[in-house]
């Protein structure tokens, strides 16, 4: 639902822009997923909703998430035009969404991709994914079907890319993020003070009295919080 | 009888496996519950029960708690996930306008009392905003329902069971951060712990603490620290039971000690202890020797990796207690 408003206000603005909106087909089953299709449709706002569909909610498969036709034969029913792509090819996401937010623009009217992909990895580093999935399906979409080994291979037929590149590539990015890494671990965290702010715009004077308690205690106490992680 | 060592998550695991095994019309659902759960509490129930009375819904919390709700209106056991307390919010309408309603609304016609709802809760070291709320003080201001927070595994069963067979729609909360640290003798066996009833862990003479969940671990430490230190000799009180909460057990404690700490990680202003606090002033105005103190989270919502700083630790509760003694 935030999205659509930010289109609606957008719209009023006559800013020449869209919103776009990411969610898996998870998401899609909370009450706010029919609340945001409903609004943007009856409020005619400039919005590309985005469904990642890629198979899985943490454990749940998409036969228990839902049993109609996903999530794209759902944006009719709302008055949305919706498509389905398949969402391992760059080009077809692409150009989806290319003409959903030309249209959106143009004609003020939400536009529904859903993107059939597969999720390879674990739903998060607390996940387990062998717990409820073989490892012969897993394999399967990462060998045979993966977004990034096609483009890949098209940039390879075209003469645009080739193994050299792509070994050489793979070490300097591995050599950057792992950099990176370093460098922001070595970083000081943020000074606690800062836990404090941006509740609302203005500190209220009882959460004043609160940091400033903080601070006091962390006076007397300091040896037994991790002072150290963090700047002054 | 028999008892096995289990953790938290375990003793849950136990406590649905009796409530099962107990009440063929019980089921249990929510999020991922089918192949254990998040935080496995489920971990082989769906094979031992099956799959019509163990599964997963899609993702809408207002339809698990409401689905849990019809459920609970036929008489049949509803024994609901929601999978972080983070997440309950979107259940909100339903519980508070529904489940805590339909008894009174109907006159005692009709009831949701078979209504359990479980969601891990509280502070977790990592969990930062949405992983580690306790919101039992949203809860509290809804008559029609019970909220229940244990602090341990042979807690947690005797609880939950007690719950389940409640006949009025329960929230139970999980401390997730005791899920595999906390680990105890449970009986195999279904027992019961009373709702509305605080337990006092220890007795003392100086000061009255009251928490739940984690936070009564540390509260018992700083009691601790107290007698050590100090020499206070503190006494130590785990609530159990938010709503209704047993104001008998707490006002008799604080009459005889004079003084009264409620910490809780939830933030101060309008947390559960602004309640303890204005009721016990009531009833025990003359016995009290200072303001009662409370140690809690700050205004803020939960932090990131400010998480050391926020949440009401034992210097903070000590500090505290050493400042009210000394009044």
């Amino acid at each position: 639902p935030p999205a659509v408003g930010a289109a609606y206000a957008i719209k009023r603005a006559d800013a020449n822009r869209a919103v776009v909106c990411y969610f898996g087909e998870g998401a899609a089953s909370e009450g706010d997923a029919h609340a945001g299709f409903n609004f943007a449709a009856t409020l005619e706002c400039p919005i590309v909703f985005f469904c990642r569909n890629n198979g899985y909610a943490i454990s749940t498969p998409t036969a228990e998430q839902y049993r109609g036709d996903g999530i794209a034969a759902r944006g009719p029913g709302y008055g949305l035009l919706s498509i389905r792509v398949d969402g391992n090819d760059v080009f077809a996401v692409y150009n989806a969404t290319r003409e959903a937010r030309r249209r959106a623009v143009a004609e003020n009217q939400p536009f529904l991709i859903e993107a059939m992909t597969y999720r390879i990895g674990h739903h998060s580093t607390s996940d387990d994914s062998s717990a409820y999935r073989s490892v012969d399906e897993v394999n399967y979409w990462d060998k045979q079907d993966h977004p990034i080994s096609r483009l890949r291979l098209y940039l390879g037929r075209r003469g645009w890319w080739d193994e050299q590149q792509e070994q050489a590539w793979r070490k300097s990015s591995r050599k950057m993020v792992l950099e990176a890494f370093e460098q922001a671990e070595r970083e000081p965290k943020p000074p606690p003070h800062l836990l404090f702010s941006d509740v609302y715009l203005e500190m209220p004077p009882r959460l004043r009295r609160q940091q400033e308690e903080l601070e006091r205690h962390l006076e007397t106490y300091g040896e037994h919080y991790p002072l150290q992680q963090f700047q002054k | 009888g028999q008892t096995q060592k289990m953790n938290l998550f375990q003793s849950i695991t136990s406590a649905l496996d009796n409530a099962l095994a107990k009440d063929p019309t019980a089921v249990v659902f929510g999020e991922d519950v089918a192949f254990g759960g998040v935080f496995r509490c489920t971990v082989g129930l769906r094979d031992k029960y099956g799959k019509d009375r163990v599964f997963n819904t899609p993702l809408c919390e207002q339809g698990i708690v409401g689905f849990g709700i019809g459920i609970a209106v036929t008489g049949a056991t509803a024994i609901a996930e929601i999978q972080f307390a983070d997440y309950i919010f979107p259940a909100f309408d339903q519980i508070v306008n529904e489940a805590a309603k339909y008894r009174y609304r109907s006159g005692d016609l009709f009831n949701c009392g078979n209504l359990t709802i479980r969601a891990p809760w509280g502070c977790v070291g990592h969990g930062a905003l949405y992983h580690s709320q306790s919101p039992e003080a949203f809860f509290a201001h809804c008559p029609g329902i019970k909220v229940v927070i244990p602090r341990s595994p042979l807690q947690a069963k005797g609880l939950l069971l007690s719950c389940i067979e409640d006949k009025n729609p329960c929230i139970f909360f999980e401390p997730k951060i005791l899920y595999r640290a906390a680990v105890e003798q449970v009986p195999v066996e279904p027992y019961n712990i009373p709702l509305s009833q605080a337990e006092v862990l220890q007795t003392g003479s100086d000061v009255t603490m009251v928490a739940w969940g984690t936070q009564v671990h540390v509260i018992k430490e700083v009691a601790a620290m107290a007698q050590e230190k100090l020499g206070v000799s503190c006494e130590v009180i785990d609530l159990r039971t938010i709503l209704p909460w047993d104001t008998e057990t707490v006002c008799k404690s604080v009459a005889k000690t004079g003084r009264l700490l409620i910490s809780h990680e939830a933030p101060l202003t309008g947390g559960f202890a602004s309640e303890i606090s204005s009721t016990v002033q009531e009833e025990c105005f003359l016995n009290l020797e200072a303001p009662i103190t409370r140690v809690c989270g700050y205004d803020t919502p939960f932090p990131h990796i400010f998480e050391p700083f926020y949440i009401p630790d034992k210097w903070k509760c000590y500090d505290a207690l050493r400042k009210m003694i000394n009044y």
